[in-house]
């Protein structure tokens, strides 16, 4: 039977500001404030790239790296004049390992963003462009052109084939207009698979002595062919795409409960998720264009940042681009000095390191929205 | 807020889940929603909420159409909790409070009453010792007393709630609703315990397939022939001795019309 209420909550004002502090029912997790964080990142990506192009088969010094960058920025005297550095160290400086490092950094920060993005659109703390098949996507888009001499730029068609690899991973994932995150890695894999398969078949279709380095590179990515053509595209579409996904970081927050949840909060859901995946598949297809796909990246570091920073994407997003460039910076440093003279594909250490992460995210996750 | 239903309907997959309702919900007060499995309504409150546009009809917020109301906008007046409410992102107590502040944030960053709306909508509702923990460590009675926080820092003058009581306790059940009924704020709830509906409810709207086919105070709506006409139960309604409200006890009893119902 109905007994009369309980006292009312809205009649029990007894709960004030400093009750919080006072009830130890648990203690607020400390986040470092933005700014200054942001500020710890950046210098620690400078010091990180300066670093990682002395480290390598020929012996640098900081010093030397840093008066190498300030001859071409016209700030000292040119390599090879007097007070410069060598000619040989500026080659070996500005020409192999400064694009490279630099091309790492970005992409990176590129696929860093593109997973913290994916994860909180799909619901799905697995999601990344990795594993849902846009990288895939992207390499086969990209091989394409390469190999069939499609007259199409390669990131448009890398960018094209992410694109194409997004659309068939949701309409596979999506049942009756909802869209289930279990079936959104399902759907990734198969597609991810397919693409894989055909990047294999157009590489060996025109087989050209090499193909089986080429494939390797492709299909688990390698940062080995880096110019500064690489530094410009991956760097553009990182600026590019990355400023409007951190400007939509409020959106981003709103999909933790939900679409319903979302648009109740006054979200345009359909529209929201559509724009942010387009820019997540131009973003993926810039980085597959120069570095193959590489994975893993996307999908550890938003975790492990979120740790720190906490959940918001005003505060994620920007942490996770700078933790991501510098972590793909040194795995590449190690990808290609660990084994000297032999050099690993980046990617089988970014696997190295992400799927123990992985594992310990599946054994974690046992919400219903892993099913 | 003046909330008037007028005539609305929809369909899903061709079929009229919700058809030809009207209603007016008094405002400032708590109204009921009720109906069996698939009577229509989440749909309805969908609808209401301005999530869904209606095929027939309008939903009018102080007159104006509320599908025609900007997002934003909406989301300021209106605040909706879904029937099952759940998140893989850890965020704490707090952070799920602040979503309701999304419709007021601006795009670099919070709008400076942020910290003070959260606060005052955590001690609302009773959640403020709840604050830092981390939310999926929380009960179901205290999640659903969250996002009765989240809703209220939207700071709606609608609130709209799918089956609040859902896979709680008795004793949570009867505190939310005791609270719902004591914001004073125009509110609609579907709920299924058509005891406590009787109990809390100042307004009932009773719906059987997309119909509304009784309306108004549940003393005199909830009568052992609705009982058996929308949920085909045969049931005793009575008086509860302390607050004068209805009980209605299900029953094998026989299909004889039981007087009782004041």
């Amino acid at each position: 039977m109905t007994a009369p209420p309980p006292p009312g909550p809205a009649a029990a004002p007894g709960t004030r500001p400093g009750d919080r502090a006072a009830s130890g029912a648990g203690r607020a997790p400390w986040r470092p404030p933005l700014l200054p964080t942001l500020l710890v990142g950046v210098v620690l990506l400078v010091a990180t790239v300066l670093v990682c192009v002395t480290i390598g088969p020929a012996d640098l010094a900081v010093v030397d790296v840093a008066r190498s960058i300030a001859g071409h920025l016209h700030l000292g005297p040119a390599a090879g004049e007097p007070g410069g550095v060598p000619v040989l160290t500026d080659a070996i400086v500005w020409e192999l390992r400064l694009p490279r490092v630099l091309t790492g950094a970005a992409v990176g920060a590129g696929l860093a963003l593109a997973g913290a993005v994916m994860q909180s659109l799909t619901r799905n703390p697995l999601a990344d462009p990795y594993l849902l098949g846009l990288s895939s996507g992207a390499s086969l888009g990209a091989v394409a052109v390469l190999v069939l001499g499609v007259g199409l730029l390669l990131p448009v068609a890398a960018f094209a084939g992410a694109l194409a690899a997004l659309v068939a991973t949701l309409s596979l994932a999506r049942v009756g207009g909802v869209l289930t995150p279990g079936r959104a890695v399902l759907g990734g894999l198969a597609v991810s698979q397919l693409a894989a398969a055909g990047t294999s078949f157009v590489i060996f279709w025109s087989a050209t002595g090499d193909s089986y380095r080429e494939i390797l590179n492709w299909l688990l990515g390698s940062l080995a062919g880096s110019t500064w053509q690489s530094v410009a595209i991956s760097t553009v579409a990182l600026v590019v795409v990355g400023t409007v996904l951190v400007g939509s970081a409020v959106r981003l927050d709103a999909f933790a409960f939900g679409d319903t949840a979302a648009a109740a909060l006054g979200i345009d859901v359909d529209r929201t998720r559509w724009v942010l995946m387009t820019l997540v598949a131009l973003l993926t297809g810039a980085m597959v264009a120069v570095s193959g796909s590489i994975g893993f990246v996307g999908l550890v570091l938003p975790h492990a940042v979120s740790a720190i920073t906490g959940p918001a994407h005003r505060r994620l997003l920007p942490v996770a681009a700078v933790v991501g460039a510098i972590s793909l910076v040194w795995a590449d440093t190690g990808a290609r000095t660990l084994f000297d003279p032999r050099e690993l594909p980046v990617g089988i250490v970014t696997a190295l390191i992400g799927v123990p992460v992985f594992a310990v995210l599946l054994r974690r996750g046992r919400g219903s929205a892993w099913t | 807020m003046d909330l008037r239903i007028s005539g609305v309907g929809t369909r899903l997959g061709g079929r009229w889940v919700v058809d030809g309702v009207d209603a007016t919900p008094p405002p400032g007060a708590l109204t009921g929603l009720l109906g069996p499995n698939g009577a229509g309504k989440t749909t309805l409150l969908r609808l209401v909420a301005g999530l869904l546009d209606p095929e027939a009809g309008a939903v009018l917020v102080d007159d104006v159409p509320v599908h025609a109301v900007p997002r934003r906008e909406r989301a300021r007046r209106i605040a909706l909790l879904e029937q099952e409410s759940s998140s893989t992102v850890p965020l704490t107590v707090r952070e799920v409070v602040a979503l309701g502040r999304i419709p007021y944030r601006t795009l670099w960053g919070t709008d400076t009453a942020e910290a003070e709306a959260v606060d005052h909508a955590l001690r609302s509702a009773d959640a403020a010792h709840l604050a830092d923990r981390p939310w999926a460590a929380l009960s179901g009675g205290e999640r659903q007393r969250v996002h009765i926080a989240r809703a209220l820092a939207q700071e709606p003058e609608l609130l709209l709630l799918d089956e609040p009581t859902n896979h709680l306790d008795v004793s949570a059940q009867l505190s939310l609703l005791a609270f719902v009924r004591d914001l004073g704020r125009t509110t609609v709830a579907a709920l299924h315990d058509l005891n406590l509906a009787a109990a809390y409810c100042a307004h009932v709207l009773v719906l059987a397939h997309g119909r509304l086919v009784a309306a108004g105070d549940p003393r005199t709506v909830l009568t052992t022939d609705l009982v058996r006409e929308v949920y085909g139960v045969d049931a005793v309604v009575l008086t509860n001795p302390r607050t004068g409200r209805p009980v209605i006890a299900f029953g094998e009893a026989a299909p004889a019309p039981t007087p009782g119902a004041p």
